[in-house]
């Protein structure tokens, strides 16, 4: 029973082994869905690739450094600005894309010469940037362009520039994961330990996997500057790419995204012996916690209790004018795996928020393991859910409110179901005491909004054209 | 020692914490035994190892834990130090069988990360 065929996954039942619901009784040892595989033939799926993972998440967020997409212009376009991660230096980042702009001839001929052109463009036309990421996609893998090597002599000619290469085409792997991991160890190997950090407090730390969605490394920046607490490198989110390469120094890794990013924490535990926490950084209660254990490690437990009475004394009554109005409220999570994990329980203890279905696009086998151990029985918890079966697991747990993309957020939009962006946020940050009010403040908005009954409402009646779905 | 209250201890660390889920079988074990040796040292009175990094951050996770576990679990104050040995004793063997064991995740034992 737990593990679940759809309807409209009959004429793909291997579908059966990604779709989980729990029931009381059973565990992580009996069901866990399939995981981090590829794809099945003949379902939607609506994962990103894995160049996307390397530059759209991680990469592409840093304040000072170019992204050389070397490729299709497509490449470029589709993983700019799409999710946003703004920088305290004017949004450098957002505000620009870069791109070899490859096309058939140079495919057939070559690229390499193109890219080493673009390159030395790219620093002349924006002197005051030195830094700078190269990423191979699926056509110049193929033809096998040695990116490292037109590096290395851009950096020759150029003795102030320093750059990092990415090797990881679409096609690298199943899912944007694959990007995720491939630019982490990369980084690790290659980048950190070039450079030796000022230190500036007697704790020193890392925050690993936030990325600044709508501000939430610069708010949580605000905890770390009270505390004490000098944070060496985000990874990555208002980054300066001279910061990721002093990751050594770090006293502790405080770890949030442990699926985009847990790699690094690990290698540097290998490596340097940094130690790896990990906390959750939504949601009140979590954000304590957090603050709690980062605390205990460096022995500034006072410090730390009166950061969170502050906050809480600041936040805690907004939120709970939230809680009495979201009690109750069913929810589903379609995102890319860690929120799911993150979510579940923080909107369920914080506030009331029931979550009813969960889909994951690119999280693994760990991911599931943590989201069924605090997720609740008579929940769906799907890997990399195709839009049929969304429609499906819609009918079946009628969810009030979705955090999910654009795109599938525009399809929900249609049922009249409201959808809150769930990777990039409406109105963020949603990282910390403030942030997790934000998320309340846009899903009591979002359930509220009295739009979405009226766009319901179609005084045409029967005079409307009947239009089929294809399916049907 | 009941196997109800290991189970409540159980429940517990399922639901709060994120570290008996690290990405690797030896991650998972070491966490375990270091978390829990803090977590015995502190619920019985005595003072927990914060020499190496490694200790701290043991002491971090457990110093949470145990507050949590007072709070919610206030027979455990009236334990002795022998039923708290055995009751986190039979939570790890718990949490092992769980995570490690028994785990089905098929990416526990890559050599890499």
């Amino acid at each position: 029973m737990p593990m679940v065929l759809l309807q409209c996954d009959k004429d793909i039942p291997e579908r059966e082994k990604h779709i989980y619901l729990k029931v009381d009784g059973e565990d992580s040892r009996d069901y866990l869905p399939v995981a981090n595989a590829s794809t099945i033939p003949g379902t939607l799926s609506e994962r990103g690739c894995a160049f996307c993972g390397a530059k759209l998440v991680i990469g592409g967020v840093l304040k000072d450094t170019i992204q050389m997409i070397h490729g299709p212009i497509g490449c470029a376009y589709d993983t700019w600005h799409t999710k946003r991660y703004p920088s305290d230096n004017g949004h450098f980042q957002m505000k620009y894309v870069w791109s070899t702009d490859m096309k058939e001839s140079h495919i057939v001929f070559g690229g390499e010469k193109r890219l080493e052109k673009s390159m030395h463009e790219a620093f002349d036309e924006m002197p005051e940037i030195k830094r700078m990421i190269v990423y191979t996609t699926c056509p110049t893998a193929l033809i096998g362009d040695d990116i490292k090597a037109v590096a290395k002599k851009v950096m020759e000619a150029r003795p102030d520039v320093d750059i990092f290469t990415c090797e990881c085409p679409g096609f690298a792997g199943v899912s944007q994961s694959k990007g995720h991991h491939v630019l982490n160890i990369g980084w690790v190997n290659e980048k950190v330990g070039t450079v030796e950090p000022e230190i500036t407090s007697k704790y020193t730390m890392n925050f690993i996997g936030d990325y600044n969605i709508q501000g939430d490394s610069e708010l949580l920046q605000q905890y770390w500057d009270k505390l004490g607490i000098q944070v060496i490198a985000h990874f990555t989110g208002n980054a300066n790419y001279d910061d990721l390469r002093s990751m050594h120094r770090a006293q502790l890794n405080v770890v949030n995204c442990a699926r985009s990013a847990g790699y690094i924490a690990n290698e540097l535990k290998k490596k340097y012996g940094i130690p790896r926490l990990d906390i959750d950084s939504w949601g009140f209660n979590y954000m304590a916690e957090g603050i709690r254990k980062i605390s205990a490690f460096f022995g500034i437990e006072e410090k730390g209790e009166a950061l969170i009475a502050e906050e809480y004394a600041k936040w805690k009554p907004k939120l709970d004018w939230y809680k009495e109005r979201l009690r109750g409220t069913k929810m589903a999570i379609w995102t890319g795996g860690p929120r799911l994990w993150h979510w579940t329980k923080s909107v369920e203890d914080d506030l009331g928020v029931q979550v009813v279905a969960m889909s994951s696009k690119f999280g693994h086998q760990e991911d599931f393991e943590k989201v069924i151990a605090r997720g609740q029985a008579g929940t769906y918890y799907i890997d990399d859910g195709n839009e049929l079966e969304f429609f499906e697991i819609i009918d079946l747990v009628k969810p009030d409110v979705i955090f999910t993309g654009p795109r599938v957020g525009e399809l929900v939009k249609k049922l009249h179901i409201p959808y809150v962006n769930g990777h990039a946020y409406h109105n963020g940050p949603y990282m910390g005491f403030e942030g997790f009010v934000n998320l309340a403040r846009d899903m009591y908005n979002a359930i509220y909004n009295p739009l979405l009954k009226l766009a319901a409402t179609d005084p045409r009646g029967a005079l409307t054209t009947p239009a089929k779905e294809a399916a049907e | 020692m009941t196997p109800e209250k290991i189970d409540q201890l159980f429940d517990y660390v399922q639901e709060r914490c994120l570290w008996q889920f690290f990405s690797r079988a030896w991650d998972r074990e070491e966490n375990i035994d270091g978390i829990l040796k803090a977590a015995a040292a502190l619920l019985t009175g005595q003072p927990p190892a914060l020499e190496t990094p490694m200790d701290r951050l043991f002491y971090a996770d457990a110093k949470v834990m145990v507050s949590d576990l007072r709070e919610r679990f206030p027979w455990i104050e009236d334990s002795g130090a022998a039923q708290i040995r055995d009751l986190l004793h039979g939570l790890k063997d718990k949490l092992t069988d769980f995570t490690i064991t028994r785990s089905l995740n098929h990416e526990l034992n890559h050599t890499l990360y």
